[in-house]
């Protein structure tokens, strides 16, 4: 048994199946007596230079433990799904549990655009209450100006 | 001449599983070390000593395999 760290790729328009695919690499390790020591879901990220075509592509991060065999099946699962555009596969000496630099940025990214949309959301929900009931008569009024174009021409 | 090129400051690498240790995931880290084209930048300027600077090419190579540096600027 090693300790392996795997980065694999996938296609973008292939995202919503990442959960899927982890579970069966999750299933094929821990069937195997192996283990994940950490897993990390990059989410869609820019690539620095296009692969088939692709400016973007989803990453996943695994740090796993496993027997050679269960590793050369989750290779050529890599090589003959064509929603993997690459992967890479590093011998590590020992488990990194610790969240890695991007995965901490992109959690970073993930709160701080969460916050901002519901600060807003917050905001206009105030706006709204107060002059809701202003604004509805003032839109009628359009509508109505337009159906008296309309009726004028 | 080429002595007065020389970067004074080292950078203070982290040992693995810090912050700022040599990773291909540390992509703020590594670009200190590459041209704005994207090589690698020897370590003739950069004062790297020999075993980073071994680290540190291993660890851009393979950041360029999984596409998180350029190979170059001509891209696309």
């Amino acid at each position: 048994m090693r300790h392996y760290e795997i980065v694999f790729l996938v296609h973008p328009d292939q995202s919503s199946q990442v959960p899927a695919m982890i579970d069966r690499y999750r299933a094929t390790i821990e069937g195997a007596s192996g283990a994940i020591h950490r897993l990390e879901d990059w989410g869609r990220r820019h690539l620095a230079y296009p692969i088939k075509k692709l400016q973007k592509a989803h990453y996943v991060l695994m740090n796993i433990e496993c027997d050679q065999a269960t590793l050369a099946e989750l290779e050529s699962s890599f090589r003959f799904n064509d929603a993997v555009l690459r992967s890479m596969t590093l011998v590590r000496k020992t488990a990194m549990t610790e969240a890695s630099v991007i995965a901490t940025e992109t959690a970073e990214q993930a709160t701080t655009y969460a916050e901002k949309p519901a600060a807003a959301k917050e905001e206009a929900a105030a706006k709204e209450t107060a002059p809701a009931t202003e604004e509805a008569p003032a839109k009628e009024e359009v509508v109505s100006e337009v159906s008296d174009a309309k009726s004028d021409s | 001449m080429a002595r007065q090129m020389r970067r004074k400051k080292q950078f203070a690498f982290g040992t693995p599983g810090e912050a700022n240790a040599i990773d291909y995931k540390n992509i703020e880290m590594l670009n200190e070390f590459v041209t704005e084209t994207g090589k690698i930048v020897p370590s003739r300027i950069t004062g790297t000593s020999a075993k980073h600077q071994r680290q540190l090419t291993t660890a851009i190579k393979r950041a360029r395999y999984i596409a998180l540096v350029p190979f170059c600027d001509a891209h696309e």
